[in-house]
């Protein structure tokens, strides 16, 4: 077996000193979507910030890359931060600039590529994911899934290894979701990329899930691939499938 | 005629794109025309996305000099990554050349439906200004004294501070001058006119303009722009006496408030300058200042502080309506709102102060 992408083991973590995760222990391989899901309020974002080190755990280890997360000082932590992209809820592309240019700010940060080369790299990211026609455009003057699609050409403007994605669908229609998600699919078979997704919508997690990481109140109460979670006899898994 | 291989590294990411640079740029001169320049990626096991669109870009290039350059032996996996960042050509945006006369035009009609848009809003706003002082339902409760706390009260320290300075640094210039003619006390009749006619509306109204003049315009955006005031709409509330009007009616009180207090503060300062610079006592002074005010100064400092209160709403007002887009829209029509309100309130004060000056007083 390949040498796991990211391990978390025991982890526990929250806000001051109100704990939200709870002994939470696994693995991510190579080339897999593993899908964190869980109900409202069950510390699905909390777990994903503790993984792109937005939040730092009360206890608990968090190994990315073959690197110890919690050891590393701030340039390792840049370092290794330039080798993951992170999709956001919203997009959080920068509202005053074109999308072409939220695209080119991580080549612009942390490359030494000369700018006709960036041009071209921005415009092949964007034509990856469909939006080669709006590369001038606001992201003001984007809908909801194109602004979402421009968030993820600039999340994978470096090439990461690994992508986290936090409710990719949220707030599209179930075409527009879709179609997000077969890009996501797309993006992994070719850039061979491992992606971490956090969603709470069924369709989705049937179509893109390798494995499954269940969270209920704090708690990892299934881990494991996306068949066994839809013949699961644990109860709020249950609940959630057939909800 | 030896031919020219190089070998790529084993990774090829932006990172090594320079190291290929420095060794491509010796076969881009004219000796090398109509040769093959062959790149080995034999060695190559991965290339990214940056590296991938070097490459292409690198065979554009030497075309234009008629030097081919190919590549070989790419793995089947470096073949799938060369193909995913296959150059996209630019999109052609179809940006129609306007003349200077479309150019004119479209200004023209820009200000000209801003001149509308406004008149609309003000006479709006100037409507249920009347109609809601008789019936105090529609606007939010208790938000007048709210907002004459805000606009008013909470800036009384800043435009005590700016107040004083003024009126004791405007007395501190004339001072060298009046003393060479012995006209020592005549620093009192100077201060109290520039003061209460002119630099006490003047400073109060661009203070209040810029604190709160920027903070309606700000939360009117911010409103708009989260689509609060069409939520007020559609609940059958309009947002201009319910939100508006309030504040309108709080300015309307408090800036002329706000001014006369500035006056008496100015005029406390020029008085420093005078009982320990000029050696005129303190009641003097008074006597003075009391003596040269007419009702035509005080008048002239309260019909401009009322002027200027109604420009800086409806400017805040204005622009706050205005806004486009996201928090970035919020942040322009604050900064231009502020701008335009003290422009305004400056071209009000000359047109003022020209009307009071010429004009014969009636009383």
């Amino acid at each position: 077996m390949k040498d796991p992408v990211i391990r978390v083991q025991n982890l526990v973590s929250g806000y001051d000193d109100h704990i939200v995760l709870n002994d939470i222990s696994f693995d991510v391989i190579p080339g897999e979507i593993l899908v964190i899901l869980g109900t409202s309020g069950c510390g699905k974002t909390t777990l994903l910030k503790n993984l792109i080190g937005l939040l730092r755990p009360f206890s608990g280890q968090i190994m990315l890359l073959g690197r110890d997360l919690l050891k590393a000082n701030d340039k390792e932590l840049l370092e290794l931060m330039r080798q993951v992209g992170v999709l956001f809820q919203n997009g959080a592309l920068l509202n005053s600039i074109t999308v072409a240019e939220n695209v080119a700010i991580p080549l612009e940060q942390h490359t030494k590529l000369n700018p006709e080369l960036i041009e071209d790299l921005v415009r092949v990211k964007l034509s990856l994911v469909g939006l080669a026609h709006a590369a001038h455009a606001l992201p003001s003057e984007l809908s909801g899934g194109m602004r979402k699609r421009a968030a993820l050409a600039r999340a994978i403007a470096l090439d990461p290894k690994v992508l986290f994605a936090d409710e990719p669908g949220a707030g599209l229609d179930p075409v527009t979701a879709s179609s997000l998600d077969r890009l996501l699919l797309n993006l992994r078979d070719l850039l061979g990329m491992t992606l971490i997704v956090v969603t709470h919508e069924v369709g989705s997690i049937r179509r893109i899930a390798d494995r499954i990481l269940f969270l209920h109140e704090g708690r990892a109460v299934f881990y494991g691939k996306l068949d066994d979670a839809l013949k699961s006899e644990i109860e709020p898994v249950q609940q959630f499938f057939n909800a | 005629m030896e031919q020219i291989v190089i070998t790529l590294p084993e990774r090829f990411s932006h990172v090594e794109i320079n190291d290929l640079q420095k060794t491509l740029s010796r076969f881009k001169s004219k000796s090398y025309q109509g040769r093959t320049v062959w790149l080995d990626l034999q060695n190559t096991q991965q290339i990214d996305s940056a590296g991938a669109v070097y490459l292409y870009r690198c065979k554009d290039e030497f075309k234009k000099k008629k030097i081919e350059l190919r590549w070989l032996n790419a793995s089947a996996e470096v073949q799938k990554t060369l193909d995913l960042f296959a150059p996209v050509p630019p999109s052609q945006i179809p940006r129609k050349k306007r003349n200077l006369f479309e150019i004119i035009g479209e200004i023209g009609y820009e200000l000209a439906k801003q001149f509308v848009d406004s008149i609309f809003l003000f006479s709006n706003i100037g409507f249920w200004a009347f109609v809601s002082f008789f019936k105090p339902h529609l606007r939010r409760k208790g938000e007048v004294s709210n907002q004459g706390v805000l606009i008013g009260v909470n800036a009384l320290p800043i435009v005590a501070l700016i107040a004083f300075l003024i009126g004791f640094i405007l007395a501190l210039q004339s001072a060298a001058q009046l003393r060479q003619f012995g006209a020592n006390i005549f620093v009192a009749d100077l201060i109290a006119i520039a003061m209460v006619s002119e630099m006490g509306p003047l400073i109060t109204a661009i203070l209040v303009a810029g604190r709160s003049g920027s903070a309606i315009t700000a939360e009117i955006a911010t409103m708009k722009v989260s689509e609060e005031i069409d939520a007020l709409t559609v609940m059958g509330v309009d947002p201009i006496p319910y939100l508006i009007v309030p504040k309108l009616y709080a300015i309307i009180i408090t800036l002329p408030l706000l001014t006369v207090f500035a006056n008496i503060i100015g005029i406390l300062g020029g008085a420093i300058i005078g009982v320990t610079y000029l050696d005129i006592g303190f009641y003097p002074f008074l006597k003075e200042v009391f003596s040269v005010l007419r009702y035509k100064e005080i008048v002239t400092g309260l019909v401009k502080s009322l002027t200027f209160s109604v420009i800086i709403l409806l400017t805040a007002t204005y622009f706050g309506f205005r806004v486009k887009g996201g928090a970035e829209g919020v942040g322009r029509v604050t900064t231009a709102s502020v701008v335009a309100s003290i422009f305004f309130v400056i071209v009000a004060d000359s047109i003022l102060g020209l009307i009071f000056y010429f004009g014969e007083p009636a009383f």
